[in-house]
């Protein structure tokens, strides 16, 4: 009754053609039929977001689409960052972000991460820290408290730009007073808590838990006072 | 875990669909497969025939036609949410496609795929009945056409027929003073509403409303109309008392469960709070009233 068929995975560039099931997930099409276990399963419910690879672009949770459906699309998972154009000699520039900025501790969430990140910054080079958490928001983090992860996210935006910088000056070094590659100290502290900056870390929406949320809390925003001069009508 | 086996197909037409839907044994459809991928995996649902719409490329569409907004069967939460025709004209629209789960379903997960989930506390559902929606089929007798207050029966369970495919979720487009709006409650990202309210208020030249509809999401066994709400603002004129008076009669429509995220008459009042915010940003964006600064 579910016989295989063949189907084609273009993964980090290099075309697969792979028989599956019609019930295999593409996550277990990519770890095992292709053997590139950088893309983790975390909760097996389509919840924690370690799965996510890009498909055509955009970001999707792997577990939660048959490898049938993706037949014939370009996958990008964490195996095809250290050779994406924009990456540097080893890594890309995320990749660098999240080990400057201690943007992990076990590790399991990070290709999710990255590649939730990279579809962001694709779309929008220079993400604000709201911008940045909703992006991350369907990626389940539970050791950084995801503050780290938002400062690796922001560290490639700045290097990328920088980057883009360099190459627009015809190759000129970029502002790097630190010479390290890493971010300028004059862009403020590094570690913002220690800075004195207690929103930061309680936050109610990014508190202790999950990426903030921007919907709204009963009881923190009164309904709206009206100004009947502008209502319309004239019987008032 | 896997699914039990299954058999695949993939139309590349509304019509092919329709004919494999009467010719299958208990088909199942997949649209974004968002919900319906992990009840296959825990096999909650095991069907042995999937029909596949995702190649389906007719019903990939976001338009204003014939007087309706409509979303064809593919249109997913991310068409919404990146749409600039919802931005300038649809504000319960453009509310609730960035509340849906999370940026990675919302680029598969389907508007109209969420209807056809019924699940009560799915948002689309609610935004369907405020707008006086209907859902669109299409079956071996060919096309008809479903109001939302008809569409959904109990959880999960809808007035589709076997052999019927959702095409089509469509609102009427609105009127020059016409605004909507939806507000919703949850606990983080990700997670269902615990409660929420689709207001759309439509208002005559002297500043009236002149139509109302409020639907609500999560606290009863289906999206839910709150009737007596929209009639206590139908030919008023918009101010915060009335409003007052709206969102407590939505209150007393709603029929919540307490539940581990809080009690029954917990809910009632945010079904107050949430429908007098909807009304207030509806109004707003219908230009009926001015949003004062309260700061």
């Amino acid at each position: 009754m579910s016989d295989e068929r063949e189907i084609t995975l273009t993964v980090n560039g290099t075309e697969h053609t792979i028989e599956v099931e019609p019930r295999r997930l593409l996550v277990h099409a990519i770890r095992e039929d292709l053997g590139m276990t950088g893309t983790h399963i975390g909760c097996d419910t389509g919840n924690c977001g370690a799965c996510t690879v890009l498909v055509d672009g955009e970001p999707i949770k792997s577990c939660l689409m048959f490898a049938a459906q993706a037949d014939g699309s370009e996958i990008l998972t964490v195996e095809g960052m250290e050779d994406l154009p924009d990456a540097g000699p080893e890594l890309h520039p995320l990749q660098e972000g999240f080990k400057e900025e201690h943007g992990l501790q076990c590790g399991y969430c990070t290709p999710g991460m990255l590649m939730a990140g990279k579809a962001l910054l694709e779309e929008n080079p220079d993400p604000d820290e709201e911008e940045i958490r909703e992006a991350i928001s369907g990626n389940l983090c539970r050791c950084t408290g995801y503050q780290n992860i938002v400062k690796a996210i922001e560290y490639a935006a700045d290097e990328l730009d920088d980057a883009e910088r360099v190459a627009a000056d015809g190759g000129a070094l970029a502002a790097d007073t630190a010479g390290d590659g890493g971010p300028d100290p004059a862009d403020g502290p590094l570690y913002e808590a220690d800075a004195g900056d207690a929103d930061t870390f309680c936050g109610r929406e990014d508190c202790c838990g999950g990426p903030s949320t921007d919907e709204t809390h009963p009881g923190e925003d009164p309904p709206a006072q009206f100004d009947t001069e502008h209502m319309g009508g004239d019987d008032e | 875990m896997k699914s039990a086996p299954f058999e695949h197909h993939e139309p590349e037409s509304v019509s092919e669909a329709v004919s494999l839907l009467e010719s299958l044994d208990d088909p199942t459809i997949l649209a974004g497969g968002q919900s319906l991928v992990p009840m296959l995996r825990f096999r909650l649902a095991n069907p042995d025939v999937v029909v596949d719409i995702n190649g389906i490329d007719s019903l990939e569409y976001l338009r204003e036609e014939d007087g309706y907004l409509k979303l064809g069967a593919l249109a997913r939460h991310a068409d919404v949410e990146d749409s600039d025709l919802i931005d300038e004209r649809y504000g319960s629209f453009a509310d609730t496609a960035p509340l849906v789960a999370d940026p990675q379903i919302r680029n598969r997960g389907t508007v109209v795929g969420s209807v056809a989930q019924a699940d009560p506390k799915g948002d689309w559902g609610s935004v369907l009945i405020a707008h006086d929606g209907e859902v669109v089929v299409e079956g071996p007798d060919g096309e008809r056409a479903i109001p939302a207050d008809e569409f959904f029966l109990l959880p999960y369970d809808t007035t589709l027929g076997e052999e019927e495919l959702i095409t089509e979720a469509r609102v009427p487009t609105p009127a020059d003073r016409e605004g909507s709006a939806y507000h919703k409650l949850k606990r983080k990202t990700g997670d269902y509403a615990m409660a929420g309210v689709a207001a759309r208020l439509r208002f005559d030249d002297d500043g009236r409303i002149e139509s109302a509809g409020i639907g609500m999401t999560a606290v009863d066994i289906t999206n839910a109309r709150a009737s007596e709400a929209e009639e206590a603002l139908e030919g008023e004129r918009p101010s915060p008392e009335l409003f007052e008076e709206a969102g407590e009669l939505a209150a007393e429509a709603s029929n919540p469960e307490s539940d581990e995220h809080g009690d029954a008459s917990y809910k009632e009042r945010m079904v107050d709070v949430l429908a007098q915010r909807a009304l207030g940003d509806a109004a707003e964006r219908a230009g009926a009233v001015k949003r004062r600064v309260t700061q």
